[in-house]
């Protein structure tokens, strides 16, 4: 168990982090060996101008405004899933540095970056999961049990158990994040460093379920990050 | 089992048909789009659905083994239903691109349907009239000298009923014949009638193309063959040195007209402007070029947006002028524009007379929208729409009369 926990802490990181960005790579590479689309699959109505297309796509893409039109329901549950995963990421920021700029324009001392963190975090944490459990009770309603493979309930649990042990962390410990700093300067400087012991037990699922969802992500449907963008484009050609 | 289908479809996916199945998240948004799906509640009608049996057909790799992966990726398909389900899933779409609309990712269903059909017909399981009558659009260039009199002769006879119908005697059918405008109709003096009087009224210079804009082979995806039919009537309008390409109300062939001619024939077709006959007529009437009779027409009527004309080519805004032009009491559909529901005739099916049944099925949410309006009219631009229209009302007692936008104008013409 310990061997699999040091393999975790110090080995495999660098594996995942080298196969989300080689893999991605390799995908878009694998779709630009095929033959470009061979006229314009334009829907409309669409923007005149060139620019005005790619920035409809773009406004599209970060307010899936087209499903909020037809699906109200459904854009809470994928827009605000996705908006909460953003505002988590940006909070992540903090694991590997911190808003040094942000405190300092506020003034603020360690105990209200420390209030600040725990209500935004929550607040983000939540934004993120609920939708995500339900994402999955959808999964067995009416016709979305037909198109629901082995990879959606895969990806829903995997992005729920890395919301759990995050919320573990977030709610019942008080992670050190000097700590965390330490970690994972070392990973990056090859000079490790000891776990952060601050963070408890969830830290090694939360870290090894990330490492899986990296591992995982350019090879399945997640995989749309990139390809969304893409196909909205063909549909403004 | 499938193995040509197979083949074909691994040497045709296109860079998008990658992305498309490797993106697709199967969120179920497009499960309210399909009327297929709405009036049969069949899996196999789901847009999201359909992508899914292409996609476990190539991963399995036709052979039945599953590969390291199977039983992850394995859908719970049993596959002796699989090929029944392939069949209904890329024959019973109208390709109406609504999916496409309701798609968070914009994805392009209908694109995978088109070449799909294409690999099922290399598999024998394809559409025989509709390839039929698309190798006939293809042939009928190499024989045109020949018909061309037979032709001519029929034009006049046509020419001779105008003018006495309508009290017009220098009226003119002129065919093959040098002009500005080069008019593609489709079969049937239905689509010329209206036409000869709008432009003898604006006083165009004008030539009827002795092909017609219908593009069958494009309905069984086969992209060469479309491209060789269209191709007889670039030459023609380079012959009569056309400077515009007015395609009739036709619902596939106008979208192939303004969005895929520039792939198909480059510089070929440089200078020469491509429009619907509908956009062409919009702009006489703006331009003062026509006068018709305003309120000629105090029936109720609708406009039914053809899913080719509408989403899929941009035409909006031009067929409701003309009729806001001669109507006192229109009325919109709900949902109308790029929401319209499909009539349920599209993709070739009007051609394939066993497919009678399956349209008039799933032209069941297109009568119920039009019986809500109460209108008696229903006014739309698409041939094939008509057709699906007039059997519609037929089959659901509408009681409506099918109209094109350009009759209403032809009707209502101040000469």
């Amino acid at each position: 168990m310990a061997t699999l926990a040091f393999l975790f802490y110090y080995v495999t990181p660098y594996i995942a982090v080298a196969v989300f960005f080689g893999g991605l790579a390799y995908r878009v590479y694998r779709w630009w060996q095929k033959r470009p689309a061979p006229a314009h699959f334009s829907l409309f109505p669409r923007p005149q101008s060139r620019l005005g297309r790619l920035i409809d796509a773009l406004v599209d893409m970060f307010t899936l405004k087209g499903l909020l039109r037809v699906n109200p329901l459904l854009w809470v549950g994928g827009f605000i899933m996705h908006l909460g995963l953003l505002f988590v990421l940006v909070g992540h920021v903090r694991a590997f540095t911190d808003f040094y700029f942000l405190w300092k324009l506020l003034n603020w001392g360690k105990e209200q970056q420390h209030t600040f963190s725990a209500v935004a975090g929550t607040i983000a944490g939540t934004l993120f999961t609920i939708p995500l459990f339900y994402l999955l009770a959808r999964r067995w309603s009416g016709a979305v049990k037909w198109l629901s493979v082995p990879e959606d309930f895969f990806v829903l649990f995997l992005l729920i158990g890395i919301a759990l042990t995050g919320f573990h962390m977030r709610l019942f410990r008080t992670v050190e994040v000097e700590e965390l700093h330490r970690f994972f300067a070392g990973l990056a400087s090859f000079r490790w460093q000891p776990v952060p012991e601050s963070a408890g037990p969830a830290f090694i699922w939360h870290f090894a379920l990330v490492q899986l969802l990296m591992v995982y992500f350019p090879f399945g449907k997640l995989s749309h990050i990139i390809g969304s963008v893409l196909s909205k484009m063909v549909a403004r050609s | 089992m499938l193995a040509k289908f197979l083949d074909t479809v691994r040497q045709r996916i296109t860079r998008p048909l990658q992305y498309y199945q490797d993106i697709c998240v199967r969120c179920g948004a497009c499960v309210d789009a399909c009327h297929f799906y709405a009036v049969s509640g069949n899996p196999a009608h789901i847009p999201a659905y359909r992508m899914m049996l292409v996609k476990k057909l190539l991963q399995q790799g036709g052979n039945g083994r599953k590969g390291l992966l199977g039983w992850y990726r394995e859908t719970g398909i049993a596959s002796e239903r699989m090929v029944s389900e392939l069949r209904q899933a890329l024959w019973e779409c109208t390709g109406c691109r609504r999916c496409s609309v309701f798609c968070p990712f914009d994805l392009d269903t209908a694109l995978l349907v088109n070449m799909g059909r294409y690999a099922l017909g290399q598999e024998g399981m394809g559409m025989e009239m509709v390839a039929e009558i698309g190798n006939a659009e293809v042939s009928k260039g190499e024989i045109i000298d020949a018909l061309k009199e037979f032709y001519v002769d029929q034009i006049r006879e046509l020419e001779g009923r105008i003018r006495e119908e309508w009290g017009v005697p220098d009226l003119r059918i002129p065919v093959d014949e040098p002009a500005r405008v080069l008019y593609v109709p489709v079969v049937g003096e239905h689509a010329i009638i209206p036409l000869a009087k709008i432009f003898h009224a604006a006083k165009e210079s004008w030539s009827l193309s002795m092909f017609t804009a219908t593009n069958h082979s494009f309905f069984v995806g086969d992209i060469e063959k479309a491209k060789q039919a269209a191709h007889w009537i670039v030459q023609e309008a380079r012959r009569l040195g056309a400077q515009v390409i007015a395609y009739a109300e036709c619902g596939h062939a106008t979208r192939t007209l303004l969005n895929f001619w520039d792939h198909w024939f480059g510089d070929e077709i440089a200078g020469i402007q491509r429009v619907s006959v509908v956009q062409l007529v919009a702009s006489y009437l703006q331009e003062g070029r026509i006068r018709v009779r305003e309120g000629a027409f105090d029936v109720p009527m609708t406009y039914h947006d053809p899913c080719n004309l509408g989403r899929n080519a941009g035409i909006f805004e031009e067929p409701r002028m003309l009729i806001r032009a001669v109507a006192t009491d229109f009325r919109e559909l709900s949902p109308n524009r790029e929401l319209n529901w499909c009539c349920g005739g599209g993709g070739g099916m009007i051609a394939e007379p066993d497919m009678f049944e399956v349209r008039m099925k799933a032209g069941q949410p297109k009568a119920e929208q039009i019986k809500r309006t109460g209108a008696r009219w229903v006014v739309t631009t698409c041939e094939n729409c008509k057709t699906q229209l007039a059997d519609l009302s037929e089959r659901y007692g509408l009681g409506v009369e099918v109209k094109g936008a350009v009759d209403l104008i032809a009707d209502a013409l101040v000469v």
